[in-house]
């Protein structure tokens, strides 16, 4: 018998963190939430545009729509903290502080690109600032990043690690082993999920029987919290709390940011397996527009400075592209750099011939 | 010089290298108080501590993968997986990022950790305890895979192991364990390079390139075919399975202009037709006879039953007889 599809899961988002009581977070830290997401959300509008204009090649995973849940989680960790981003995370870069230069050479694919041209468009990484580079095994991540909490602990400091996936990722059994192993060990690590309600065309109602993936916490005894991940305010509360206890040697928390992304899976995925009206309420939940009325409400908003963040990163995005542009592409050859610690070149282009010693 | 086993020469090893590096860490199932399943971490718990000697959860893929992690924090990770046969959970891990870590940041990420892993067959453990899958990994470009089948190889490589900055697969033939014993220097910083394979008995007549346990057969086959006939096999023992030191065995055929390679993995894809190709390519004026391979068979895994395991795999009398045609071709 077939499976007859039903109406997708939309659980009403839990309101463990929300906007209210939030007078302990300044002025100026609310300001700068608001204003990070305003320049992730032009980053990645832009980079739409870019792709479809075919400046770059490849695919690109916007996250526009889930800016709260990407701003709240990283805008405070230390360059010491590692993020493990997937193939959605583009922006946790630039807000763990990437130069924008860097990235805009990543999305072209250019030689000076931090992998040198080597990872698909989103897949972008960052030694400098311990952003690792993202493969597209879904979950792999998880515990790469549970491998550097293992180490952070093992050394004895309070750097943390933040592995960042979406509610697909949950189905797989590396998810599974992480979040059991870093249990296991207290490790300082915050695992988010971005229950976005559709993993590619699957809707979360075929992922998991639960309603909040946050429950699956428990199962590894380490705290699990479901937020609205569409306010920013709520998602920088608990995600305050995660990193602090991770901090305090008191080990992991599971923070699902319920969300929703405005397109499709990627550039090339018109997400027609979405009802236009499912969008629709969840684009009047955006988060932007949302923190906005907030700022509005405190005072701390007005349209000019609003234009005035647009117009400056645009300049900032305009310069990058620039450099993006005049940047050369790698070399062909260099596709032979960077399999081992040592040269591979000569021993693939120069193989000897041997002749007979008769 | 003191008389160790290849599985004693393990421990030491790790012992050494944990007392030299503090980076240097193990994690698996049971390494810890239980020391291994065959004793190779024995001791290790009680000197370095629950720290430094992590029993992990059951979970192939956690273990490696978590190990990338700390070695990309700057730890030097030694994780074991306790038979080659669970190693499919950790797959992911080994060829997607471990393999492809350094590629993919452009050089800017590292991932120096050294995965031992227990194979092979002839000891009666069947399917799921006996295979030898060395040919995965060692198609993939970024792992270097390294099959030690002397005792002193046994320590050098794995002391060279931990100190490489890429990740290495050191597969250790359970075979091996107790059944090869060599006098090592005491005390010494015994390191070996990790990527020339080596000469282990001159010859004149035919170039055998093996590793591994079948090392130690093929060894045992030159010496009989030389007192039986006169005839000199020269064995090279690859040692590094990737990347391939491929002079070594190309001058030996240069040398002999004939060629046999035995090894345990299956036989299509395997190690010995990859030897095969490059001699074809770059020696083929050097040979006086066909490349003959000596390998298990393609079927899904090593049977359980003794009649079965005995035909599957190579042997002393399999390499005497296949050696001889070669020399009479």
């Amino acid at each position: 018998m077939a499976t007859k599809v039903k109406e997708p899961v939309e659980t009403p988002a839990a309101t463990n963190g929300s906007a209210n009581g939030s007078s302990l977070i300044s002025n100026d830290k609310l300001r700068q939430l608001y204003a990070t997401m305003l320049k992730c959300r032009t980053l990645e509008e832009r980079a739409r545009v870019l792709f479809k204009q075919s400046k770059f090649t490849g695919n690109y995973y916007a996250a526009v729509g889930q800016e709260a849940a990407a701003v709240g989680m990283a805008i405070d960790l230390r360059v010491e903290d590692t993020i493990g981003p997937s193939h959605r995370d583009f922006i946790t870069g630039f807000i763990k502080g990437a130069p924008l230069d860097k990235m805009l050479c990543h999305l072209y694919a250019r030689g000076n690109s931090p992998d040198k041209g080597r990872s698909s468009p989103a897949h972008f990484g960052y030694q400098p600032l311990n952003v690792i580079t993202p493969a597209s095994t879904i979950a792999a991540q998880l515990n790469i990043a549970t491998g550097v909490a293992l180490a952070n602990k093992m050394k004895k400091n309070d750097n943390i690690a933040v592995a960042f996936s979406g509610d697909g990722s949950t189905s797989l059994g590396f998810w599974h082993e992480a979040l059991n192993f870093a249990g296991v060990h207290d490790l300082p690590i915050v695992f988010v999920c971005q229950n976005n309600l559709w993993a590619e065309s699957v809707n979360l109602q075929f992922q998991t029987k639960v309603p909040d993936i946050s429950v699956k916490a428990q199962a590894y005894g380490f705290p699990g919290i479901t937020v609205d991940g569409n306010d920013v305010v709520a998602v920088y509360r608990v995600a305050q709390e995660a990193i602090a206890r991770a901090r305090r040697g008191q080990g992991p928390t599971l923070i699902e940011c319920k969300t929703y992304r405005w397109y499709g899976h990627s550039e090339i995925d018109p997400a027609k397996y979405r009802d236009p009206e499912e969008v629709e309420r969840w684009k009047a939940k955006d988060p932007i527009a949302n923190m906005e009325k907030y700022l509005t409400g405190k005072k701390l908003f007005t349209p000019e400075w609003k234009q005035e963040i647009v117009d400056g990163f645009n300049k900032e995005l305009d310069a990058a592209i620039e450099i993006a542009d005049k940047s050369a592409l790698p070399e062909g050859i260099e596709a032979l750099d960077h399999v081992f610690s040592f040269d591979i070149r000569d021993r693939v282009l120069n193989p000897k011939t041997y002749t007979p010693s008769y | 010089m003191a008389l160790v086993t290849y599985i004693s020469a393990i421990t030491e090893a790790l012992q050494e290298e944990m007392r030299r590096d503090e980076r240097v860490f193990i994690i698996g199932e049971d390494v810890g108080v239980e020391g291994g399943v065959f004793k190779a971490t024995k001791g290790l718990y009680e000197e370095f501590g629950a720290d430094r000697v992590i029993d992990s959860p059951l979970a192939e893929g956690v273990i490696v993968s978590a190990s990338i992690g700390a070695a990309l924090a700057g730890l030097k990770p030694v994780p074991e997986i306790q038979f080659s046969d669970f190693i499919t959970p950790a797959m992911d891990a080994l060829t997607q990022q471990a393999a492809k870590l350094r590629y993919r940041s452009g050089g800017t990420q590292t991932c120096p950790l050294t995965l031992r892993v227990c194979y092979g067959g002839g000891v009666g453990g069947g399917l799921y305890h006996s295979q030898t899958n060395t040919t995965w990994f060692a198609h993939e470009p970024g792992l270097i895979v390294v099959a030690p089948g002397t005792v002193a190889d046994a320590k050098g490589m794995l002391k060279a192991a931990i100190r490489q900055d890429d990740p290495v697969i050191y597969f250790e033939h359970k075979k091996l364990y107790r059944s090869i014993k060599e006098d090592l220097p005491d005390g010494d910083d015994f390191v070996t390079d990790l990527f020339k394979a080596a000469i282990r008995r001159p010859g004149k007549d035919l170039t055998l390139v093996t590793y591994g346990w079948t090392l130690q057969l093929s060894l045992q086959a030159a010496e009989k075919i030389h007192a039986e006939t006169g005839a000199e096999i020269e064995v090279v023992d690859l040692r590094i399975l990737n990347p391939l030191d491929k002079d070594t065995f190309l001058e030996s055929l240069a040398k002999t202009g004939k060629m046999l390679i035995v090894h345990e993995d299956h036989r299509t894809l395997g190690i010995g037709a990859e030897i095969s190709a490059i001699a074809a390519e770059q020696a083929f004026d050097c040979l006086d006879a066909p490349i003959v391979r000596l390998t298990a068979p393609d079927v899904p895994a090593i049977p359980f039953s003794a009649p079965l395991e005995k035909f599957y795999l190579p042997s002393v009398d399999k390499i005497v007889e296949a050696a001889t045609k070669l020399l009479n071709y």
